[in-house]
C-alpha cells in the first residue's frame, strides 16, 4: 500500500493521528501535495460518504473521518494555495448566533473542502455582523446559516436582512441548514436555498454557483 | 385535594374505577394506566412563556419566581391539562461542574462547544464534583421546584441530565467518540464520576426538597445518528441503571428519556428496545414501571405512529408523541387540526396515551396554541369517535385581557 492509499485509509476509518502521521511522512518523502490530497484524503473522505450513503457507516464513523480529513487538509492547504490552485468557489460559513451546535457544519466544511470550495469556517455562535464582514473580507459568493435550536434559528432572517443593509444580497447567495430548519422556513425568510445535509449542501451550492 | 389522593384516582380511573371527573393531572396519571376520560395534553412552557412575558433569558432562566408563574400563566391560559416547570436542564450540572455557557438575551443558555470543560483526560484528575443544591444554578431550580409546589400543590417532575450526555457536553462530541475508540477505560471513570459524584446527589438533593414521584434523566446524545445502539448499551445504559438503582424508590421512579432515532435505523424496535430499557428498572416497585415511551415527531412521521403504537402496546406501556412544533408557527388552523385528529386517530387506541407540546416556537400565534388544546379537547375524548365532525373554533380571551384577570403576577 503506498503513502496516498494510506492515508485515504486513515480518513475513512477516522484516524486522525494516523492521517496526520501518514501527510507528513509522505511530503517529507517529497510527495506532491495535490496528488496526496486527491489520491488519499479526498478518496479517503469519499469512500467514508459511500459507506455512510449505503448504512455501512453511521454519524460517529463519518464524523471521525471528517476530522482525519481535516487534519491532512491542515498540513496540505498551504502548500497547494501557495501553487495558486483555484478554488470552485469561496464559502462562509457558521452557526447563527446563540447557537454552539457544529457538528453539522463541520461535515458540510470538510465536503465543501473536499470538492474545491474556499471555505472559511466562522464556527459558532456567530453574529449577523460577523457573516456580513467575513462575505466581504473574503468576496463569497455564497453564506452558509446554520442553526440547531428553533430559539436560534429565528436569528437567520435578521442576518439575511443584515446583508441586505449592507447592500451584499444580490452579490452573495444565503443558504441555511441544520435540525431545526426546513425548506419551509428557508423559503419563508428569503434565503436562497435549504440543504438538509452535508451531501446536498455541496449540491446546493454548485447549483447556485452553476458549477454543477 | 392532596397530591397523594390526585395520585391515587387517577390511578384508579385507568385502572377502569371511573368515579367523578378528572383534573388535568389526574388525566395524565389515568392515561399512563389505562383509560382516562380524554386525550391529556400537557406542556412545556419554556421559551414560549418567556417571550409573552416580555423576559429576557437572564431573568426567565436566573429567577425563580418569574420563571414559575410565567410558566403557569402559559399553560393555564391556553388550558394544558398539564405543565413541567422545564428550564434549560441539559445545562444545570455541566455548569455547576464548571462548563462555560452561552447566553443570548432571547433564547435559552446553551453549552458553549469551544471549550470543553474536559479537553484532555488529564483535565478529570482536577474536576470537582459540585456541591449539590448550591453550585450554578442548582439554587435557581430547586427553589423554582418549591414555588412549583406554591402554585400547584403537587410536587414537580424533575429534571437532571443523563451521565452520557454530560460527557458530552463538558468533553465535547467528537472527543467523546475519540475516546469510546482510543481510551474507553478514561471514558468509563469519567461517566462513574458523573453518575455517582454529580448525577446521584443532584436526584437525592432535588428529592430532599420536593418528595418528587417522578425524576427524569434527559439523554438527547444518546439518540441516533449521534451513536450507535451498541454505544447507548456501552457508555449509556449501564450507568442509567446504576443512578435508578441508586435513586428510586416504590414511591418513586427514576427514569432516562428524551432520546431519539427511530427513523434512522434500519429497524426502529431497536431503537424503542432502548427506550425501554431506559425506564428499566425506573420504580422499585415492579408494577410501576415503565412509564411510558416518547416519540419525537421526526421519527413517527418517518415510521409511521402505528409502529410506534404497536409497540407499546405490545409491552403495555403508555405511548407519549409530541405535536409537531413548527405547524404551531405556520399553521393555519385546518393543518393543526388535521394533525391533532391524525395523532388521536392512530395514537390513542383505547387509553395509555398522552400529547405533549415540548416546544412552542417564539414565533407561533396564540391562536395556533388555542387550536391545539380545543382540537385535543374535542377530539379526543374515548372512546375515540366523530374525528370527521367540522372543528370548533375556541372563543378565545386575549393573553394581556386573561393574565390582567386570572394571571400571576410576573
Amino acid at each position: 500500500m503506498d503513502l496516498s492509499e494510506e492515508l485515504a485509509k486513515a480518513v475513512t476509518e477516522g484516524d486522525e493521528e494516523r492521517a496526520e502521521q501518514v501527510t507528513r511522512r509522505a511530503l517529507d518523502q517529497g510527495m506532491g501535495a495535490a496528488e496526496l490530497l486527491q489520491k488519499g484524503a479526498v478518496a479517503g473522505i469519499y469512500e467514508a460518504g459511500r459507506r455512510w450513503q449505503e448504512g455501512e457507516y453511521f454519524l460517529p464513523d463519518i464524523v471521525l473521518a471528517t476530522e482525519a480529513y481535516g487534519v491532512a487538509l491542515e498540513r496540505l492547504e498551504p502548500l497547494l494555495a501557495s501553487k495558486g490552485a483555484k478554488p470552485r468557489g469561496r464559502v462562509v460559513i457558521g452557526s447563527v448566533e446563540g447557537d454552539a451546535h457544529d457538528l453539522g457544519k463541520n461535515i458540510v466544511v470538510a465536503l465543501l473542502r473536499c470538492a474545491g470550495y474556499d471555505v472559511t469556517d466562522l464556527g459558532v455562535d456567530v453574529t449577523a455582523g460577523g457573516f456580513v464582514e467575513a462575505a466581504r473580507d473574503t468576496v463569497a459568493d455564497v453564506v452558509g446559516l446554520g442553526a440547531y435550536m428553533t430559539t436560534t434559528m429565528r436569528n437567520m432572517q435578521g442576518i439575511i436582512e443584515a446583508f441586505g443593509d449592507a447592500g451584499l444580497r444580490d452579490s452573495v447567495k444565503v443558504v441555511v441548514g441544520g435540525a431545526a430548519v426546513t425548506a419551509e422556513y428557508a423559503g419563508r425568510i428569503g434565503a436562497d436555498g435549504f440543504a438538509k445535509n452535508a451531501a446536498e449542501a455541496v449540491e446546493l451550492v454548485d447549483r447556485l454557483l452553476g458549477v454543477a | 385535594m392532596g397530591a397523594m389522593t390526585r395520585l391515587l384516582r387517577g390511578t384508579l380511573y385507568g385502572k377502569g374505577l371511573r368515579v367523578g371527573g378528572l383534573d388535568g393531572y389526574e388525566r395524565v396519571i389515568a392515561s399512563i394506566f389505562g383509560r382516562p376520560d380524554r386525550v391529556p395534553v400537557i406542556v412545556q412552557p419554556y421559551t414560549y412563556a418567556m417571550a409573552m412575558h416580555g423576559l429576557g433569558s437572564n431573568v426567565f432562566f436566573r429567577e425563580p419566581e418569574p420563571f414559575i408563574n410565567a410558566s403557569w400563566n402559559m399553560a393555564t391560559y391556553f388550558g394544558f391539562d398539564f405543565w413541567s416547570p422545564v428550564f434549560d436542564f441539559y445545562n444545570i450540572e455541566a455548569e455547576a461542574l464548571g462548563q462555560r455557557l452561552i447566553w443570548r438575551e432571547r433564547s435559552e443558555p446553551d453549552v458553549d462547544t469551544r471549550e470543553p470543560l474536559l479537553a484532555s483526560p488529564e483535565d478529570l484528575l482536577s474536576l470537582k464534583a459540585p456541591v449539590a443544591g448550591k453550585a450554578g444554578r442548582m439554587p435557581f431550580v430547586l427553589e423554582s421546584y418549591r414555588r412549583y409546589m406554591d402554585v400547584m400543590g403537587l410536587p414537580p417532575i424533575c429534571y437532571c441530565c443523563s451521565p452520557f450526555t454530560l460527557a458530552v457536553l463538558i468533553r465535547g462530541y467528537v472527543n467523546v467518540l475519540r475516546d469510546m475508540r482510543r481510551n474507553p477505560g478514561f471514558l468509563h471513570r469519567l461517566l462513574e464520576f458523573l453518575s455517582m459524584d454529580v448525577v446521584v446527589p443532584w436526584i437525592d438533593k432535588m428529592v430532599e426538597v420536593t418528595n418528587a414521584g417522578i425524576v427524569a434523566m434527559s439523554d438527547a446524545w444518546a439518540s441516533a445518528p449521534n451513536v450507535t445502539t451498541d454505544m447507548v448499551r456501552e457508555f449509556c445504559l449501564p450507568y442509567v441503571h446504576k443512578i435508578i438503582r441508586a435513586t428510586n424508590s416504590a414511591t418513586r421512579t427514576v427514569l432516562d428519556g428524551g432520546s431519539w432515532g427511530e427513523k434512522d435505523v434500519a429497524d426502529p424496535r431497536e431503537i424503542l428496545d432502548i427506550k425501554m430499557e431506559m425506564m428499566v428498572p425506573g420504580n422499585a416497585f415492579k408494577p410501576l414501571r415503565p412509564f411510558y415511551v416518547l416519540v419525537w415527531n421526526e421519527d413517527y412521521e418517518a415510521v409511521g405512529i402505528q409502529t410506534a403504537r404497536a409497540y407499546t402496546d405490545e409491552k403495555k406501556v403508555c405511548l407519549l408523541l409530541n405535536v409537531r412544533p413548527d405547524i404551531l408557527e405556520s399553521g393555519p388552523a385546518d393543518v393543526i387540526v388535521d394533525a391533532v385528529r391524525k395523532l388521536i386517530r392512530e395514537g390513542a387506541g383505547d387509553g395509555r396515551f398522552f400529547m405533549l407540546v415540548n416546544l412552542v416556537p417564539l414565533g407561533a400565534p396564540a391562536e395556533n396554541v388555542h387550536t391545539v388544546v380545543a382540537a385535543v379537547r374535542q377530539y379526543g375524548g374515548y372512546p375515540i369517535r366523530d374525528l370527521d365532525a367540522a372543528f370548533r373554533p375556541p372563543a378565545v380571551m386575549p393573553f394581556e385581557e386573561w393574565r390582567r384577570k386570572d394571571g400571576l403576577q410576573v
